[in-house]
Formats: C-alpha cells, sequence, structure tokens
C-alpha cells in the first residue's frame, strides 16, 4: 500500500507542478497581451485611421517615399536616428521607431514602397534603440558608475558607425527577398 | 400599393447633400467618424489576426522558461566574460541571444553583471540592440514593442505575402549586427577607458 500511496502522490506533485507552470504562464501571456500589446494596438489603430482617411497620409508618403525606397535615403534615415544628441530622444518606449514602422507598413501595403525594402527599413529607423536606457540598462548589469560615464557616450557613438552599417548589411541580405518572378 | 411597390418607390427617392452651413458640418461630423471607423477596423484585424497566435505563443514560450529556469543561464555568462578572440562570438551573439529569449526586456541587461566592467557597455549595446529583430519569430521577448516589427510585417502582410522570409532574415542580421555592434563598442570603450585612466 505504502509503495501504491507515494506513486501516486508522486505522480500528482509532478502533473500539479506541471499545470501550475502552463496555468502561470497563460496567465502572464494575457496580463502581458493586456497591459503591453493592447494599449499599443488601439493606439495604432488610431495613427493608422488618421493616415488613411486624411491627406496626411499622401503627404508622408511624399517624404517618405523617396527617402525609404532607396539606400541613400536609408541611410540617410539612419544617420540621423544616431546622431549622438538625437538617439536618446528618440529612443524612449521604441515609440518613434513603432510610429515611423506602422507608417512605413502602410506605405508597403499600398505598394508605395517595394516590399523588399523592409529588411534594410527595419535596421535603418531603429540605430536609436535603447539608447535611452544605457544608464539603466548598465546598472541592471551591476556596472560601476566609471563604466556608466565612459559606457554611454562609447555606445552612442558606435550606433554612428554600426547604425548606417546595420542598414547596408540588411540591404545586402534582402537580395532575394520577395523579389518578383519572371 | 402593395409592399414591393413600396420599396421601389423608396430606391427611386434621392437625398440631395446637404448644403450650406449644415452640410458643411454634416460632411465634417462624416468625416470625423471614418477616422474612428478606419482605425476601428485596423484594430479588429490586428486583435483577430495577432492577438490569439500571440496568446497561444507567449504562454507556451513562458512556460519553457520557467522550465528551463533563469539559474542555469548564469554559466554562460561566467564563460562569456573570458578574454579571447574565440569568447567574442558567444559574448556578443550567443550571450544576448539567450538573456534576451530568457529574461526579456529589460531583464537581460542583468546577465552583464557576470562579465569583467569594461565588456559591459558593449554587452549592453548588443543585448539591447536585438530585443526587436528577435519579435518575429519570438514576440514573448519584448511584446510592449512589437510594433518596431509588425508595423512593416503587416504592411508586407497586407501585400498578401508570406511573413517567415522576412522574419527569419531580420532575426539572423539581427545576430550579425550585434556581433558586428559589440566588437565596435568593445573598441570604443577599451580606447575611452585608457584615455581617461591617464588623465586621472
Amino acid at each position: 500500500m505504502g509503495g501504491i500511496n507515494r506513486i501516486l502522490v508522486k505522480v500528482g506533485r509532478s502533473v500539479g507542478g506541471v499545470v501550475g507552470i502552463l496555468f502561470q504562464s497563460g496567465r502572464d501571456a494575457i496580463d502581458t497581451v493586456i497591459r503591453n500589446v493592447l494599449p499599443f494596438m488601439a493606439f495604432i489603430s488610431f495613427i493608422v485611421g488618421l493616415i488613411l482617411t486624411t491627406g496626411v497620409g499622401n503627404w508622408i508618403a511624399k517624404g517618405i517615399k523617396g527617402s525609404a525606397s532607396s539606400l541613400p535615403g536609408l541611410l540617410l534615415i539612419s544617420i540621423i536616428c544616431a546622431i549622438p544628441v538625437l538617439s536618446p530622444l528618440l529612443g524612449p518606449g521604441a515609440v518613434i521607431a513603432q510610429i515611423v514602422g506602422v507608417l512605413l507598413g502602410v506605405e508597403i501595403g499600398k505598394g508605395n514602397i517595394p516590399a523588399q525594402y523592409a529588411l534594410p527599413a527595419l535596421f535603418a529607423i531603429n540605430p536609436q534603440v535603447g539608447c535611452d536606457f544605457i544608464p539603466v540598462g548598465l546598472a541592471l548589469g551591476e556596472a560601476e558608475p566609471e563604466t556608466v560615464e565612459v559606457g554611454v557616450p562609447a555606445v552612442l557613438l558606435s550606433r554612428l558607425i554600426t547604425g548606417p552599417l546595420s542598414v547596408v548589411i540588411a540591404y545586402v541580405a534582402s537580395f532575394g527577398l520577395y523579389s518578383v518572378k519572371k | 400599393m402593395n409592399l414591393h411597390g413600396l420599396v421601389i418607390l423608396a430606391n427611386q427617392v434621392v437625398v440631395s447633400k446637404p448644403t450650406g452651413i449644415m452640410g458643411a458640418l454634416a460632411t465634417g461630423a462624416q468625416d470625423f467618424i471614418k477616422v474612428f471607423n478606419k482605425g476601428g477596423q485596423n484594430f479588429v484585424g490586428l486583435v483577430g489576426g495577432i492577438v490569439p497566435t500571440l496568446v497561444v505563443l507567449l504562454t507556451a514560450v513562458n512556460a519553457l522558461v520557467r522550465i528551463i529556469g533563469p539559474e542555469r543561464i548564469e554559466k554562460l555568462g561566467t564563460a562569456a566574460a573570458r578574454p579571447g578572440l574565440q569568447w567574442y562570438p558567444v559574448r556578443y551573439i550567443v550571450l544576448p541571444f539567450v538573456s534576451v529569449f530568457v529574461l526579456t526586456n529589460p531583464m537581460a541587461y542583468t546577465m552583464g553583471r557576470f562579465l569583467p566592467e569594461r565588456f559591459k557597455p558593449a554587452f549592453y549595446d548588443s543585448a539591447v540592440s536585438f530585443v526587436h529583430p528577435i519579435l518575429g519569430i519570438f514576440p514573448h521577448a519584448n511584446p510592449g514593442e512589437l510594433f518596431v516589427y509588425l508595423g512593416i510585417a503587416t504592411g508586407i502582410s497586407n501585400l498578401g505575402l508570406p511573413l517567415g522570409d522576412l522574419a527569419i532574415r531580420y532575426l539572423l542580421v539581427g545576430l550579425v549586427v550585434i556581433f558586428i555592434r559589440g566588437i565596435v563598442t568593445e573598441f570604443i570603450t577599451a580606447r575611452m577607458m585608457s584615455k581617461t585612466a591617464k588623465e586621472a
């Protein structure tokens, strides 16, 4: 009897553990969706609604079309985003990158920007990623104050080089992406 | 007159377009609500198209991460701290990938604590640059900033093109870029540190 009991307890415990993990994961997932994802979708939908119904869309399209559908234009965007003074301002919450991403997405959807530019564009709009967060990020890594003092300008300067470089790499890597079959 | 005739008659009635001040107001009101109707359509599309998959995927990956346990990747952190050329890819490709995947944004940056001070800015740069390229395939890592990828991806799917190719290329190019970023930032950090050491 004792042996069977022990097995039952063991099976019950491990099953309970697995179910507990899955349930908690589901709870976390729903929590993130409600807290982070849905509010942003609402906000983005409003902007998309504005773009599609008002003339703003065409106006933006004219501005963006020239720069986002050529390599030099994308490089220009990436350099602007990587300027050490601007990049921390553009960084917070990646809000700017997300809005520009949506704008470009709308234009790609309309066919104003060729689809194969999606990949380099993803890097062009984002050289400023995390530039607002360097001191906090370094503090999370338990860095000394001296390291933070050096680290902030080091990362910002590095972006000026690696930002445009990432666009070039992505541009090369986008060969064969969504190319029209002939 | 039967009902059928009434319907035909009703179809013949044409309401003239309102003119004057009231007309302008009416058109204004219509255009106003059109913005939100269109936005609402877009919202339903996003919620219906993305959220269901996202919820299930988030649940699965969260469970996986819970089973793996964040403690296990600490060994990787200590390995990445070693000097030498062969540890560069570990430090600026494997470690950022694993930390962003398991710990997600922003806790991924805590893995920097296993590295010596001179590598910390480069590791942060490398890890933070990966929180968006990972989104195409593993959106659990940074769901709050999903639209950096999703904004452009929605345009692609509106064209009726598949997203898999873009997502995987975004991830792979991202890995190459964070590797380069790590090396460049480490180099710049080293230069600046030696400069401040001389001045002191």
